[in-house]
């Protein structure tokens, strides 16, 4: 991992910042919410007793306390907002909730709904009906069959009956039966209760619409088949239910004055039943300003909402912990969730009691937005600041690092290449005037190069010293040994003297062969630069190689025409003599050493190739360095890795360069010699 | 008188083991031999009598370059009395200095004892063939060149061209037989030498150097790359 990575990672903790940041919001969050909820609950509490001390604004019949019961044909009646029109249809009523189907025992399906506004009662009656029979003329409501629908009524006057049907469907109006003077039942209108029979394909529907002055705390519902003996509903005459249970009048306009912007009132009975509604949870100020700005980080910050209820949608109920607990007695308060978008929302509810007795709740819901609000703009400004300094603290990071990278890369590569291809050192190193660790680094390798050259510029000059050195002693045995055979010897002391004389006469050619590299310098300081044509003299020296190296195969090529170059003939037979050499040496026995001179642009190319093993990659560049030998001498020459070294230094003195390289096809090692054309 | 008649060779080393040896080689030739440790007392020795010959290493003692200074004293003593350097320094610059100094030879360290004490013989004869009057059966002629190998003179066109007693027998192995390619081994067998293949080759440059101030248009050694040298007429 690169240092510039490591350091961005490092950086990259610096977003520690915004992540107490947002804990800090959320422990904010979640006081500024238990506030709310002791303050909405307080708010509810208020509602609640206001509420109890005026119960016959509230409650439409105080003194009920029986349960609804819709199994029992209890019915509750939705407020409506607007007059509906009389077309059989209820979309206008805009009740969310469907129809309450009607208990049956022989499988006819009715669905009943009721609504109410402005000093009427709606009732929707839906009846599935594969076959419509007619009312037929002057009717005998108690003999005849036809589809119809019965409805009783507890009016001021006493209990009154009505039924609907008809031979048309479309605008009717309800009728009742009356006996008349002859004692015969008969049916009469009643215009002011009027209704619309819609036949559709499943059935029918009927909406109905009554004068409230007609209606009393009681109404039954009942539908009949005109054939067979399918009804569902509840006959006038059943004791229990049929109560209906309406939103309290005025009460909603009541609870208006309680509230402020932003919350919503709820007034629910002892059944949950919603009595009176005001306000609404969303702000109409706030609601502007927060779509023009969307806090995206809000996602970040936001509590964890995953395990909270979603809000109860009944039209016509409340429910929810909330609720059952201020029902039982208890105010409390709850965090709910509200629609698709998942709003958070404060519900708090507080019972009614009067007298002792639990009327109903008041329920309070509040958005919470007022606190997001708060917590959003005392955070943007926090969040938005780490996120800069974060941002900040990153990019310097990253741009120190890559400054501190680009420096340990030049201190690299420089140390990569300071040791030349030619084995010269470099000594000056790049950054080492720095006074950090990085130029205390680059001093070290200042150091440590200097010690290197010092060791190689010994090791260079070990070998004419020591071929030097040792030339006087060696001079000393072989001259005593000279000596002593001109004493006059016996055989087996000849003999002993012949091995002393062949042990100094190879002391004497390692000697020179160590001293070779120091000659060939000190001569090429002596040489004289002449022009000569290097293709005769490759020509004579390839003949006497051939007389030379008998075993080994010689293939020459050569430009038609002289090739003049400038420089020390007897030098560059030198070069050529150690090439040459090298290359029998490592030519397998019967394998060929090509020379080929060529002129390529400016310069001679001398190219001498043999079959021979093939140099290891990493060698390459090292070849030609002083002191440098690779092979395991199995020979009696010694080798001392000055060879190519002698090379290189006729080449350079001749304006030239020395390569070696492997043939491309792998079938053998190419040493080059480049050298300026004249 | 026989001890009257030994020829008297000074040996200046500062090296006693060589230094005895080369006087017990040079003893048993028949040479009488004087040994010198440093250049001091060999030169009180020498202001008192000259020897017949002076074989004189370089570096004397603490003096690196003490042999060329005694050379030089030498020299300015007496003109003709014989002087080989023999040393361990083999740099070309070395040979060039002790030759110019007058010098008649100059040799490394390897070379064998034997080859000492034929080079010193050659030296006396060539003395002792100067007091002689001329005999023409020695004197090699080719073209402008004339040898005369009992004197070991050698003259281009008349003028004489002052050579080591090695490179005199260098020009000598190649003009007895022009147009023979002699390798190198072949010139250190003529010039009783052991040499390796640069000093040859700067001998060779330094006689070519020596003929080319008497006749820059000199061209008579030739090269055969990578075999030796011939000479041509």
């Amino acid at each position: 991992m690169s240092i510039r990575l490591q350091l961005l990672i490092v950086a990259l903790t610096t977003l520690v910042l915004p992540w107490a940041g947002c804990q800090y919001a959320k422990e904010l969050e979640t006081a500024l919410r238990s506030s709310q909820e002791q303050s909405l609950l307080a708010s509810a509490a208020t509602i609640a007793n206001a509420l109890s001390a005026q119960p016959q604004r509230v409650f439409h019949d105080p003194d009920d306390t029986q349960a609804f019961s819709a199994g029992a044909g209890d019915l509750y009646v939705y407020p409506l907002v607007t007059q509906p029109l009389l077309d059989g249809y209820r979309q206008d009523w805009d009740v969310p909730a469907e129809p309450t189907p009607l208990p049956t025992t022989t499988g006819y399906r009715a669905r009943l709904q009721a609504g109410s506004t402005e000093g009427f009662l709606y009732l929707f009656i839906e009846v599935a009906d594969s076959h419509f029979d007619a009312e037929p003329n002057n009717v005998q409501p108690d003999t005849d069959r036809f589809d119809r629908v019965n409805l009783a009524l507890d009016g001021p006057n006493g209990r009154e009956a009505y039924f609907f049907g008809t031979d048309a469907p479309g605008l009717i109006a309800a009728q009742s039966v009356v006996k008349g003077e002859d004692g015969v039942d008969r049916a009469v209108a009643e215009p002011r209760i009027q209704a619309f029979w819609l036949q559709t394909a499943a059935g029918y529907h009927l909406e109905a619409r009554i004068p409230l002055s007609f209606v009393g705390r009681h109404l039954w519902v009942e539908a009949l088949d005109g054939r067979g003996k399918g009804r569902a509903g509840f006959a006038a005459d059943s004791a229990a239910g049929g109560r209906l249970f309406f939103a309290t009048a005025g009460l909603d306009s009541l609870l208006e004055t309680f509230i402020g912007d932003g919350t919503r009132a709820t007034v629910i009975d002892a059944n949950a039943l919603k009595l009176g509604t005001a306000g609404t949870v969303v702000s109409k100020k706030r609601g502007e300003t927060e779509e023009s700005e969307p806090i995206w980080y809000r996602y970040f910050l936001g509590v964890d909402t995953s395990d909270m209820p979603m809000l109860s949608m009944s039209p016509d109920h409340l429910s929810g912990e909330s609720v059952s607990s201020a029902l039982n007695g208890h105010p409390h308060a709850q965090w709910v969730l509200r629609g698709s978008h998942r709003e958070l929302l404060l519900t708090a509810a507080a019972p009614i009691v009067i007298d002792g007795h639990l009327h109903g709740a008041v329920v309070l819901q509040q958005a919470a937005d007022q606190l997001l609000a708060l917590r959003d703009r005392a955070l943007s400004r926090l969040f938005n600041l780490t996120l800069i300094a974060t941002a900040a603290a990153v990019i310097t990071m990253f741009a120190f690092a890559t400054w501190l990278s680009l420096r340990i890369g030049r201190l690299r590569d420089a140390a990569d290449s300071a040791v030349g291809s030619d084995g010269r050192i470099q000594l000056s190193m790049p950054e080492s005037a720095s006074a950090d660790e990085i130029g205390a680094l680059s001093r070290g390798f200042e150091r440590l190069l200097a010690r290197l050259n010092e060791h190689a510029q010994y090791l260079r000059t070990l070998g004419g010293k020591l071929s030097h050195e040792l030339r006087t002693p060696l001079t000393i045995v072989r001259s005593s040994l000279d000596n002593l055979e001109s004493e006059g010897l016996r055989d087996d002391q000849r003999r002993y003297i012949t091995r002393a004389r062949e042990g100094t006469q190879r002391l004497q050619s390692i000697l020179s062969a160590l001293g070779a590299a120091a000659r060939v310098e000190e001569s090429i300081k002596q040489s004289d630069r002449v022009n000569f044509d290097l293709r005769e003299l490759l020509i004579s020296a390839l003949a006497a190689y051939r007389d030379g190296f008998p075993g080994t195969r010689f293939v020459l090529h050569t430009p038609e025409d002289p090739c003049f170059a400038r420089g020390a003939p007897d030098l560059m037979v030198q070069l050529l003599d150690k090439l040459i050499e090298n290359a029998v040496d490592f030519c397998p026995p019967d394998g060929t050493v090509t020379v080929r001179l060529e002129r390529v642009q400016a310069n001679y190319c001398l190219q001498i190739t043999n079959d021979g093993p093939l140099i290891p990659e990493a060698l390459m560049g090292r070849l030609f360095e002083s002191l440098f030998e690779q092979r395991q001498g199995d020979d009696d020459k010694p080798h001392f890795g000055l060879g190519l070294y002698i090379v290189r230094l006729i080449a350079e003195f001749h304006g030239g360069t020395a390569v070696a390289s492997n043939r491309d096809d792998g079938s053998g090692v190419v040493f080059s010699i480049m050298l300026p054309l004249i | 008188m026989i001890q009257l008649m030994k020829k008297q060779i000074a040996i200046v080393e500062d090296e006693p083991a060589l230094r005895e040896n080369y006087a017990a080689a040079l003893a048993r030739h028949g040479y009488s031999i004087k040994t010198y440790g440093n250049r001091r007392t060999a030169m009180q020795a020498f202001s008192t009598r000259l020897p017949d010959l002076a074989i004189i290493d370089i570096s004397l003692e603490d003096e690196a370059e003490g042999g060329f200074d005694l050379c030089r004293d030498l020299r300015a003593l007496s003109a003709e009395l014989p002087i080989i350097f023999l040393t361990a320094r083999d740099s070309e610059l070395d040979a060039v200095s002790g030759l110019r100094l007058g010098a008649d030879d100059f040799l490394t360290k390897d070379v064998s004892l034997p080859h000492l004490a034929a080079r010193v013989a050659a030296l006396f004869r060539r003395i002792d063939a100067l007091r002689r009057p001329d005999n023409a059966a020695e004197i090699v002629r080719r073209g402008a060149l004339s040898i005369d190998g009992e004197k070991m003179q050698t003259t281009w066109n008349g003028t004489p061209v002052t050579l080591s007693l090695t490179e005199f027998w260098i020009v000598h192995a190649l003009a007895k037989n022009p147009g023979h390619v002699k390798n190198r081994q072949q010139l250190m067998d003529a010039a009783n030498v052991v040499l390796d293949d640069n000093t040859i080759t700067s001998h060779i440059k330094r006689v070519r150097r020596k003929f080319q101030q008497v006749d820059a248009a000199f061209d008579a050694i030739q090269t055969v790359y990578g075999m030796g040298y011939r000479w041509v007429e």
